[in-house]
């Protein structure tokens, strides 16, 4: 269950889950909680948009059921299908059942988000769906319930807390917005970067991960195509650390840049700049 | 930030009260606050500790703002607001391109004291030195390399050396209205379009329909003698317009301005970008059926009108905040620009490289006359040619119509190009 008494408590939780919020996330999730209104998440790529749902539904040991976006999704992906196959079957076999009723009901993440209690549900990267199903998920999101027109209503007994994340790819619709809380989630500074890192990777020396997180927060000031996220920090932290590298060295972290810029323009810009330079500010004591 | 405010709880009324006026001087630097978001703000004061000003701040900026380009001008409102200070903002609050009326009205009269809580500080603050430039001060044309005599279409009828010192009425006459009206219908009818990945009941489809299958079957008591098929939706293809309104360019920036918004209005898919030095998006100042307002708005919303050019770098800004998030992809792009650039053009080079690689048509419409020919192109243009797919010189902007053939000259093949990336 869900309930939390004040943003620090849940805060508190999330960390156990090794999911580090800051007081504005933290309290946009907090309030999203009591007022039992969709989340609305934007940020890069790569800053625990889809990590906070999973970190959610952790704490709460609720289901998270996830819908992943994509161009075409409709109804009968999103929400709830027929058993086509079943139908013909028992039609087919004159049997009397109706056709249409629960029996033969297939339940989609939506529908599923309804019935389960307390679910925590992961619109994921909406922007990539069209506008039409943006629009038929209005109902859903303002009232908690949908409508199956050969069934009825189904309503939620307990809403689902809802987190819905968008890469701005388009803008998504002002009606949508309007119902739902906004959080733009940012790059951490490098003191969260670190915290986030020890947290997730706390096998890996503090040293090799303060290294990196610095290596990491000076890329993002250079305007790159894509800056790395704190996902990718972690990936090549692991990375460098699984060459057994307890530092950072120019050699290691030009056979590795892969794992943390997926650009190509990127890739030639740093490695035409000086990496050694870039390390040797890393290595740096801190202070 | 993480000082209370003080250490008594206000009163009820005076949260409601204060909550309002919040909303109202955030509404009059164009952030939407409706009241719905007024709803949510009050219903989060009711969960937070209305002391904090952290929590105040937070709670607001879930109900009010709606994006990354307003936060800036929430930080701003806000400090000012609780600071009860006067705000005095003399910037456009909203992303480029957002024309709304109570916007205007804000830079119009931009020493208006808002709202504020309390009232102890006098001073004047000009919150932001960068005032936008005011319509009247537009600089003319300046060195013209030539006059245009090459002029084609229905739009012949306008002198190319038509002063543009008054823009500033930006009345259409009566024939360039109705030509503006065919090029919209000509957009309409060229509506190039893709096919999508959803699907759609159809007997020439390729995919078996179970669903309709079914259904049909459930006539002929479950023996599914016709079988249905889908397939794919077709939907429009995205309309990319990058429009150079710099100096250079600055006799043809009234019409294509207009053909703009004319366009952007047409197409059921489009988007239009203006660039001078830097970028600017005026898809939805272009949006609205008011078409001289809508003008206004975009002028108004452009920063940098008759600057210099960089179209590397405004190419770049696009790469970088738009076409990394699709904006580009698969859909016909659209560069109208004499490719007089100040910029490096290496820069410019790499960076339509990278635009047209996103691209399904890259289309570079350059209005040099064609009799100036012979002498050789501007090394802008020289440096982007490689990564063209299309070019159109001598392409007079007023000839307005011709832009609709050229869109639906373009047809569902792909460009033979990517054999050679490095040609230059």
């Amino acid at each position: 269950m869900l309930g939390y008494d004040s943003i620090a408590e849940l805060q508190g939780a999330l960390s156990n889950e090794r999911y580090l919020v800051d007081d504005g996330l933290g309290t946009v999730v907090f309030l999203a909680l009591k007022l039992r209104r969709p989340l609305l998440l934007e940020g890069e790529p790569g800053v625990g948009k889809t990590e906070l749902a999973k970190a959610l539904a952790a704490v709460s040991g609720a289901p998270l059921i996830r819908l992943q976006c994509y161009e075409g999704i409709d109804v009968h992906h999103a929400l709830y299908d027929w058993d086509y196959p079943r139908q013909l079957l028992q039609l087919r076999a004159g049997g009397s059942t109706q056709l249409y009723s629960e029996e033969f009901l297939l339940r989609r993440p939506l529908l599923e988000a309804l019935s389960r209690p307390n679910a925590v549900l992961l619109i994921d990267e909406l922007d990539r769906a069209d506008d039409e199903f943006e629009a038929f998920l209005l109902e859903f999101l303002s009232e908690f319930q949908v409508t199956i027109p050969e069934v009825g209503v189904y309503k939620a007994e307990q809403p689902p807390v809802v987190i819905i994340t968008s890469n701005r790819t388009r803008d998504l619709h002002e009606a949508l917005k309007r119902r739902c809380l906004y959080h733009w989630i940012e790059h951490p500074d490098f003191e969260r970067e670190l915290a986030i890192v020890s947290a997730r990777l706390p096998h890996i020396g503090r040293d090799l991960a303060r290294q990196v997180c610095t290596f990491v927060q000076d890329l993002r000031w250079l305007d790159l195509y894509r800056a790395p996220g704190v996902g990718e920090t972690l990936d090549w932290l692991e990375g460098v650390h699984a060459l057994g590298r307890d530092e950072l060295d120019p050699v290691t972290v030009d056979r590795t840049l892969g794992v943390l810029l997926k650009e190509r323009d990127d890739l030639d810009r740093i490695r035409k700049q000086d990496i050694g330079g870039l390390v040797a500010r890393a290595q740096e004591p801190p202070g | 930030m993480n000082a209370p405010v003080s250490t008594t709880w206000p009163t009820d009324e005076a949260i409601v009260r204060a909550a309002v006026d919040f909303a109202r001087a955030l509404r009059t630097q164009g952030l939407c606050t409706s009241v719905d978001s007024e709803n949510v703000f009050l219903r989060a004061l009711s969960e937070i500790d209305v002391r904090s000003i952290d929590g105040l701040f937070w709670a607001g900026h879930c109900a009010f703002v709606q994006g990354p380009d307003q936060i800036d001008t929430y930080k701003l409102i806000f400090e000012r607001f609780w600071d009860g200070r006067p705000l005095i903002v003399g910037t456009r609050g909203a992303e480029h391109g957002e024309s709304d009326a109570r916007m205007e009205a804000a830079s119009h009269h931009g020493g208006e004291a808002m709202p504020q809580l309390g009232g102890k500080g006098k001073e004047k603050v000009a919150v932001d030195g960068e005032s936008h430039r005011s319509d009247r001060d537009i600089p003319n044309a300046e060195g013209e390399d030539a006059t245009s005599d090459q002029q084609v279409g229905v739009m012949v009828a306008w002198s190319a050396t038509e002063e543009l010192s008054d823009r500033n009425d930006m009345a259409y006459e009566r024939e360039e209205l109705a030509a503006l009206r065919q090029l919209a219908d000509e957009i309409k009818k060229a509506a190039p379009e893709r096919s999508s990945r959803r699907q759609r009941p159809s007997p020439r489809g390729h995919r078996f329909d179970v669903r309709g299958t079914v259904r049909k079957s459930m006539t002929t008591d479950g023996e599914a003698f016709r079988l249905g098929y889908t397939g794919p939706r077709p939907v429009p293809r995205r309309l990319l317009f990058l429009c150079d309104v710099s100096g250079s360019m600055e006799r043809y920036s009234r019409v294509l301005l207009a053909s703009l918004k004319v366009a952007v209005g047409a197409a059921r898919k489009a988007e239009a970008f203006v660039f001078a030095t830097r970028l600017t998006r005026l898809t939805k100042s272009l949006d609205g059926h008011d078409f001289e307002r809508a003008l206004e708005g975009a002028r108004a919303a452009i920063p940098d009108w008759s600057g210099g050019t960089r179209i590397g770098g405004a190419i770049g800004e696009f790469n970088r905040s738009y076409a990394r998030r699709g904006f580009a992809r698969g859909a016909i792009v659209l560069v109208v620009s004499d490719g007089w650039d100040r910029g490096d053009p290496q820069v410019l080079a790499s960076e339509v490289k990278r635009l047209q690689l996103q691209a399904r048509r890259l289309i570079w419409v350059n209005p040099r006359p064609v009799a100036l020919n012979e002498q050789p192109l501007a090394i802008g243009m020289q440096a982007a040619m490689p990564y063209i797919d299309e070019f159109v010189p001598g392409h007079d902007p007023r000839a307005i119509a011709g832009m609709a053939s050229l869109i639906a000259g373009v047809d569902a093949q792909r460009p033979h190009r990517r054999t050679s990336p490095n040609a230059a």
